[in-house]
């Protein structure tokens, strides 16, 4: 596996070192970009769509028009390319575009990059070969039929002839060859990059500190400032006034200015401007949130609970609920949640006379370049915009607050200038995965059958997406996530969904609403288990019997592949058997399982082992995940997010929330929203189920089965219902 | 301004800072330009800006320049030719990274345990594997790639 690979984009054979005069000074930058006009330059080689060139040295270059955040997207599109283009993936360079009507679809979240791509990519690889064969065969005077096309090389086998696509660029390229529309596509079996486990191509400019992140994107020694902002520590809260008399005092810093989030001191290196902004004196109209807090926020949310639409309603719930034989009932709360990335918000602005350059890590380039178009009041394509690594996206740079304060400010001081967040900025300013409350009742009749089932999701709306409007249709379709979209068959069953005005900015979050509503829907189902006097995963397996397709709104959800991982997890986690975990040890130890189908594409269920103490502590000693989320790109991939979203989970399951009192964020540092560390991470053990199915995204997926999967193993521990998150020992004791 | 002489990556650098407490890690980042130290929270607390100082793992965000002339600094950039150190190595072995921002950090404070393992060879290998882990276990990753980093200490140290 260490064998020679592909090169990223910033790794050193083929660097983009790139030279532009910024601030009089000369900059080198080692960015895996690729500037539009390079995309379209087909005279370097064969570059059949704008997806792919190919030059006379057979090196191939390839585009992944998404922003990579760790997920290994560049890895998996390339991969997609790749095969169907039968290039030698040692010889792959993958870039990233910059955004624009070229590449108009750079947005990245929703687990959607693989699954968009899929069909796009396989076609363009898939022309670029048929094209490549035509050349050879026309060298050869063979018919195309009889070529193949095989690692980056097109093989006449009946008469032992090779061609190696660097020799054939110029050929396939010839002007007139037509670019086949519709070429054939290899068919699964002959697959031999998709579905194995391939290095990420980033790998190696990681490990040593090559590779390059927004925050790594200045120019140095004074060819571009650096500045730091003071904003309220209020959200919604202005200036009043300043005195930056002594933040001017500081030596290196050059300004200090107001902007429309705050007052920026802007200095020659961050270190001084984190310095004249601790010196910064600034008067704060905190606005109305000044006396928020959770307390207040939490209530408003039940408030608004009262509320609310029916977004799905099948059979009569309410009859059934009151003429079923058991009833339930229970409510379900999630607590506010931060992104915190470990590179913190960061954005690189040049303004110039009628143009801009950005350099930002973000999730969404095209609305970045949009933003900023729109505040210079020039066109889209008069911006470049230059999507690095980025050091963490998780659904917070998927909004683009961070873009336009630095073209703002660039433009004010008329010089080039990257803002740059503090970790406290990162808490203070987050766009929070919102608290959210969940009622649910079911009815149960008199053989123990589930017959009725009433879930209703209120939360906050996401100010990411536009104001609160709560009398928009749109609020409500296909909404709540996970309410919604209950796979289970239950003949009476309602979806409902409240929302509140959020008080604090708010946005994505891996999964979004799915992890609350999923943890809300898997515990309660536990409930009526018990209730029923069945087995968790037997119960879930009746509930999904008969498969069958689901069709709500714009999903079809298939039972039965649902039904196999959570078969699939259930058996290799020993379901039913003797836990050894917590043997000799005065701790209880229990198991519980979890499933989700997230958007009616990727299937995971998860089984997790659990110890509780005395005190009520909670260790998560083994998760076991069964996942069916189609074809496979990246195998390695699929496990790599697997294991993330397990971690990723358990944080904002067992420790982490994020509280207000007097209006402002509690968390300062990661001290104070402890996410998971390396000796709390439980054993994690994936298992894929090989599938041909389109592939239908990992990034988000393995999160929403993660609490519930642990919840239900306290209650086998315990006999103890967690119907609040995170966890706490005093629920438990 | 006060010039300090630092010893980085094997070579001499004179660096100007007005404030003696300037850290380390705004000295490499901003001064010159060694930005595969990276910022993370500037506490102390996440272990993304790990370099080494005469050998031993530091936080260089809490490292002030003024206390540096007289000591060697290593940053990953130059821990190895070309990422040939044991830890880089296992990283990429076993596929750790995902956004990989943490990573550098995390190296090199594996890389200053399994340094420092070389040196003392004879002690038993489960107390230096333990120090590893509780030392790895002050660092955060919020992409979670532990399980792959407890793969790559199996590399470097044996099965746990």
């Amino acid at each position: 596996m260490s064998g020679p690979g592909p090169n990223s984009g910033s790794s050193s054979r083929r660097d983009f070192l790139r030279a532009s005069a910024l601030g009089g000074a000369a900059l080198l930058l080692r960015v895996p970009i690729l500037l539009p006009e390079e995309a379209h330059d087909a005279g370097r080689g064969f570059a059949p769509n704008k997806w792919i060139t190919i030059d006379g040295n057979g090196a191939v270059t390839l585009v992944a028009s998404r922003a990579e955040m760790g997920q290994g997207v560049r890895t998996a599109l390339a991969m997609i390319l790749a095969e169907e283009l039968e290039a030698d993936w040692k010889t792959v360079t993958v870039v990233t575009p910059s955004p624009g009507e070229r590449y108009p679809g750079m947005r990245t979240g929703g687990s959607g990059s693989v699954s968009g791509y899929w069909m796009p990519l396989r076609k363009a690889g898939a022309a670029a070969r048929e094209m490549l064969v035509a050349a050879a065969a026309e060298s050869w005077g063979v018919p195309a039929a009889e070529c193949r096309a095989r690692a980056g090389a097109v093989v006449h086998a009946r008469s032992g002839r090779t061609l190696g696509y660097g020799a054939l660029a110029t050929k396939a390229a010839a002007a007139g060859r037509p670019v086949p529309k519709e070429p054939a596509l290899k068919p699964e079996s002959e697959f031999r990059l998709l579905g194995t486990r391939v290095p990420r191509i980033d790998g190696p400019g990681i490990v040593t500190g090559r590779a390059v992140y927004g925050l790594d994107a200045r120019p140095l020694n004074g060819a571009a400032l650096v500045a730091v902002i003071a904003r309220c520590p209020v959200p919604g809260g202005r200036v009043r006034s300043f005195d930056g008399s002594h933040a001017s005092a500081i030596p290196g810093v050059r300004r200090v200015v107001p902007i429309s989030t705050g007052v920026a001191v802007v200095a020659d290196d961050t270190w001084s401007a984190l310095r004249g902004r601790d010196a910064l004196r600034v008067d704060w109209d905190e606005g109305e949130n000044r006396a928020g807090s959770s307390e207040a926020y939490w209530a408003r949310l039940r408030e608004a609970a009262a509320g609310g639409r029916v977004t799905r309603s099948d059979g009569d719930p309410a009859r059934a609920l009151s003429g079923s034989a058991k009833r339930l009932e229970a409510t379900y709360d999630y607590e506010f949640q931060a992104h915190a990335p470990v590179e913190p918000m960061n954005c690189f602005a040049d303004v110039r006379p009628g143009r801009c350059t950005i350099r930002v890590g973000t999730q969404a380039p095209n609305q970045a370049q949009a933003a900023a178009a729109k505040l210079l009041g020039i066109p889209p394509e008069s911006v470049t915009v230059e999507v690095p690594l980025l050091g963490g996206g998780f659904g917070r740079r998927l909004d683009h607050d961070y873009v336009p304060e630095a073209v703002e400010l660039s433009r004010a001081i008329a010089a080039p200038v990257q803002v740059v967040w503090t970790r406290q900025d990162e808490f203070e300013n987050d766009r929070f995965q919102p608290a959210s409350t969940n009622a649910l009742s079911a009815g149960l009749d008199a053989e123990g059958r589930l017959v009725a089932w009433r879930h209703k999701n209120t939360s906050f709306h996401l100010t990411q997406f536009g104001p609160f409007a709560p009398d928009d249709p749109d609020t409500y379709d296909g909404n709540p996530w996970g309410v919604f979209d209950n796979p289970y068959r239950v003949p009476n069953l309602s979806s409902e969904y409240a929302e509140a005005k959020a008080p604090v900015p708010t946005g994505s979050w891996r999964s979004v609403a799915y992890p609350s509503t999923v943890f809300a829907r898997e515990c309660f189902l536990d409930e009526a288990a018990q209730a029923a006097g069945k087995d968790p995963v037997a119960w879930r397996l009746a509930l999904l019997e008969g498969g069958g397709v689901l069709r709500v709104g714009e999903y079809e959800i298939q039972r039965e592949r649902l039904a196999a991982v959570v078969r699939l997890a259930a058996e290799k986690s020993g379901w039913g058997r003797p836990l050894a975990t917590g043997r000799g040890a005065k701790r209880r130890a229990g198991r519980g399982v979890a499933a989700n189908v997230y958007h009616g594409r990727t299937h995971v269920a998860q089984v997790a082992e659990v110890s509780v103490g005395d005190a009520g502590d909670v260790r998560v000693h083994r998760i076991v995940c069964a996942v069916d989320c189609g074809q496979v790109v990246n195998l390695a991939g699929v496990e790599g997010q697997v294991e993330s979203g397990i971690v990723w989970g358990l944080s904002a399951a067992l420790k982490t929330e994020i509280g207000f009192r007097d209006g402002r964020v509690q968390a300062k540092s990661f001290r104070d929203y402890p996410v998971l560390r390396f000796d709390e991470t439980p054993a994690i053990e994936v298992h894929v189920v090989r599938s041909t199915e389109a592939p239908g995204g990992m990034g988000e997926p393995p999160v929403p089965p993660v609490a519930p999967a642990v919840a239900n193993a306290i209650f086998a521990a315990t006999g103890r219902r967690v119907r609040r998150l995170p966890v706490r020992a005093a629920d438990l004791v | 301004m006060p010039t300090y002489v630092l010893t980085v990556n094997g070579s001499r650098r004179s660096v100007e800072a007005a404030d003696p407490e300037m850290p380390l890690l705004w000295v490499l980042r901003d001064r010159l330009g060694l930005t595969g130290t990276k910022y993370g929270c500037g506490v102390g607390v996440c272990g993304a800006c790990t370099v080494h100082v005469d050998g031993k793992a530091m936080r260089s965000c809490q490292v002030p320049v003024s206390s540096l002339p007289g000591h060697a600094v290593t940053t990953i950039e130059g821990l190895s030719k070309d990422g040939a150190h044991p830890c880089q190595q296992a990283w990429l072995e076993e596929d750790v990274a995902q956004c990989g921002y943490c990573q550098p950090g995390m190296i090199m404070t594996c890389a200053a345990k399994f340094d420092a393992l070389q040196g003392v060879q004879g002690r038993p290998a489960r107390a230096t594997r333990e120090s590893v882990e509780a030392a790895v276990s002050e660092h955060v990753c919020r992409c979670g790639t532990y399980a792959r980093i407890r793969r790559a200490l199996d590399r470097l140290w044996g099965t746990a």
